[in-house]
């Protein structure tokens, strides 16, 4: 192989080994850069959405209580904006469903809550359900927290996903920044063997043969320079030992 | 020393491992798992710096003794760095340390673990875990020379720098043959255990990681239970089985197989090696009975189980020994520091040492009821010259001050007593588990950072046979010019 190859070689996975490294640095921090976004988009809306559900329960609570106390104009005011803002909620973490298993506590955060809205739906001002504060503990108050609940493990699987893809991108972010530190480590035990090769395969040859010719022109040595290799250099040697044959040769042979 | 001609031969092994970590990262492309670019690009480092010195260097007719010993450390040291880098661009727990305490235990085959959570691992990353065993089991030289067509002198002189003289004790045939031998009880000892494994209903995956770590002696398992996973006294009795081959001499197995030979019944060593097992088997059965297990066959099942795994310096588990009485603790300590026969895949001291030790105890005894009387130690009927009787035993002294020595600085960075001292006789005879916080169902991942750097040297020591690791450290053979006169008195007539 000739030595222009063998140096191009070398370059050439040098090159190879940096342009990987780099590229695949840039997917890794491409994917945290994704990943981040993905957290944000997916489980914060959830997050937020079970936040608002949660918020909105304690206020439709509330209105009962005003219901229970005979103040209907209150009661029914803010159990109907709580129901749309609790329903708002419900469809937006309904349209963020990315986690396994999160249908299933959406489910059942709906069917709790159907169950729970079917006890205040119908009226209670001016009922026997008015004052009726056993009615309340025992069917209102106990769906309420059934619906609570629902919620609140719709939340902490958002929030165990959170902590998970954290995690997860410490790991990314360690794989984006591993490669390079491998590629330059790499590259600098590469550049020593390559200047070691180049040193031994070329430049010392160079040196022999200059050093072989130089006794040849000062002292009419024989050009002797052994070279171990079949490439340029090897050529060259055989090239300057023909020619200094032929300067040895009595004219007449020439 | 020619430094292109060792990078030439480093580069070959390079190469080897590279062959393996992209049959890692097909796995993990299969699998579709994030493995697959920390092993790609590993394997692309390995082919880079595998192929560049044997672009450059012409290949060379002969290598001297101190190159040949230069190229196997060299090797080992090289591997053991190679096979870091899938771990440490994978993350998670493997920090640099963790990383090579992790891949020197492969290719030293003790199989001692930093991991808590093994099966949090992608499928490639545990198949290149179990594939550093089996580079390693068989020498990483060796593997290389077995693989690669000829190689002429140089390949002698790398076969004899690699193979413990003691090894080579029973291979009557010369380098080739004998990496063909080498490399037919191999190949041939770990398909059979990984059908035999299918048989028993392990899935293909589990088989044959499990027979790289068991013909390896090696004792990574894809499982954080190990053996225990499984639940079968059928699959721990197959690895039993294959767990004691693995410890005899692969030319006597060889021998046995393919030569009709007898070989294997008459070596002293083996007969040694398979007595000292059943009665450890046995008196451990009788100690675990009723203080652990209430049935003598469970009794028995276990203790034949984790008595042959640190025997034969595997080091699976399919229960705590931790918890077991002191005298099984004391039995297992023991052979850990033993283990198997010379010329298998098994760590430790050797059996063919400890023979030696008997048998030069006995001399001794002799020669003081007849001073004037010439007593040869005699091995299966051959005279043992005085000198090798001396090295044996120079080695164990060298051997248990080693452990020794690793242990107190344990014990110096914080390690218990009796994890440090099991922890370093583990390493050391590169079994694996120790005793304590280390044991059969524990790992190393609270050893102190400083702490994994000892053992990590423990088991390269351990491996190299110690004078190995430690002539390569010293300044002269650097020094050493490549003629004709440092080449091996044996190997000059072929230059």
């Amino acid at each position: 192989m000739g030595l222009r190859i063998k140096i191009l070689s070398g370059f050439l996975i040098l090159a190879m080994m940096l342009l990987i490294a780099g590229l695949w640095s840039i997917y890794e921090m491409n994917s945290v850069g994704t990943s981040v976004q993905r957290l944000l988009d997916d489980n914060y809306t959830s997050i937020n959405a079970a936040s608002k559900m949660s918020e909105a329960l304690e206020r439709e609570d509330s209105a009962l209580l005003l219901l229970l106390l005979g103040k209907w104009q209150r009661g029914r005011t803010i159990l109907s904006t709580a129901d749309s803002t609790f329903n708002e909620a419900l469809e937006m973490a309904r349209q963020k469903t990315t986690i396994p298993g999160e249908t299933t506590h959406l489910d059942s955060v709906k069917s709790t809550y159907a169950a729970y809205k079917k006890l205040w739906e119908r009226p209670i001002v001016d009922t026997a359900k008015q004052g009726d504060l056993d009615w309340y503990f025992d069917h209102v108050h106990t769906s309420f927290l059934q619906v609570k609940a629902a919620v609140n493990n719709l939340m902490t699987l958002n929030e165990q996903i959170i902590y998970q893809t954290a995690s997860e991108l410490h790991n990314r972010a360690n794989r984006a920044v591993m490669p390079g530190i491998v590629a330059i480590i790499a590259a600098l035990a590469f550049t020593l063997i390559f200047n070691y090769f180049v040193n031994y395969y070329a430049v010392n040859p160079i040196v022999r043969i200059t050093r072989g010719v130089k006794q040849f022109v000062e002292r009419r040595l024989p050009f002797e320079v052994a070279i171990e290799t079949k490439d340029e250099l090897a050529d060259l040697a055989s090239a300057i030992k023909t020619l200094s044959a032929l300067v040895h040769m009595p004219e007449e042979e020439l | 020393m020619r430094l292109h001609v060792v990078l030439r031969y480093v580069g070959f092994v390079l190469l080897c491992n590279a062959l393996f970590l992209l049959i890692a990262a097909s796995i993990s492309a299969l699998k579709a798992e994030a493995s697959l670019f920390p092993l790609l690009y590993s394997a692309l480092v390995c082919v880079l710096f595998g192929v560049f010195p044997a672009i450059f260097v012409p290949p060379s007719k002969h290598i001297t003794n101190n190159e040949g010993l230069i190229i196997v450390v060299a090797s080992w040291l090289l591997s053991c760095f190679a096979g870091t880098l899938p771990y440490i661009l994978w993350g998670g727990e493997f920090s640099f340390t963790n990383a090579w305490f992790e891949s020197v235990s492969g290719y030293t085959t003790t199989g001692s673990t930093i991991l808590t959570n093994i099966e949090a691992l992608p499928l490639g990353l545990l198949f290149w875990r179990s594939a550093t065993h089996w580079i390693g089991g068989m020498g990483i030289i060796l593997f290389v020379l077995s693989v690669l067509p000829s190689t002429g002198i140089a390949g002698m002189v790398l076969y004899r720098s690699e193979l413990s003289p003691l090894a080579r004790e029973n291979f009557r045939y010369n380098a080739s043959s004998a990496l063909k031998t080498l490399l037919t009880v191999y190949v041939g000892l770990t398909a059979l255990e990984t059908v035999a494994l299918l048989f028993c209903g392990m899935n293909l995956f589990d088989a044959v990681t499990h027979s790289f770590a068991t013909i390896a002696t090696g004792g990574f398992s894809p499982r954080n239970a190990s053996i225990a996973f499984y639940h079968s006294p059928l699959i721990e009795s197959v690895i039993i089985f294959f767990m004691v081959l693995s410890g005899i001499h692969f030319a006597l197995l060889f021998a046995t197989v393919f030569e009709r030979s007898k070989k294997l019944w008459q070596s002293t060593v083996v007969r040694y090696y398979i007595a000292v097992l059943v009665v450890g088997a046995v008196i451990m059965t009788i100690d675990i009975h009723g203080s652990q297990f209430q049935e003598w066959s469970q009794a028995l099942r276990y203790a034949t189980f984790q008595l042959t795994s640190v025997g034969t310096s595997t080091g699976f588990a399919n229960a705590d020994s931790s918890i077991w009485p002191p005298l099984s603790q004391v039995l297992l300590l023991l052979f850990s520091l033993q283990c198997a026969c010379a010329g298998s895949t098994s760590g430790g001291i050797k059996m063919d040492r400890v023979v030696l030790l008997w048998k030069a105890l006995g001399k001794q005894i002799k020669q003081l009821q007849h001073p004037r009387a010439i007593i040869p130690v005699r091995l299966n009927g051959r005279h043992i010259q005085e000198d090798a009787v001396s090295a044996s035993v120079l080695y164990i002294a060298i051997y248990l001050f080693l452990v020794s020595i690793a242990a107190i600085l344990l014990i110096a960075l914080g390690v218990d007593p009796l994890s440090a001292f099991s922890g370093s006789a583990a390493a050391t005879g590169n079994v694996g588990p120790g005793l304590g916080t280390v044991g059969s169902v524990g790992n190393f991942s609270h050893i102190p950072t400083m702490g994994k750097w000892i053992l990590s040297l423990a088991m390269l020591l351990g491996r190299l046979e110690i004078y190995g690791l430690l002539v390569f450290f010293l300044p002269p053979i650097w020094k050493t010019k490549a003629n004709h006169q440092s080449l091996d008195p044996a190997l000059r007539e072929f230059v």
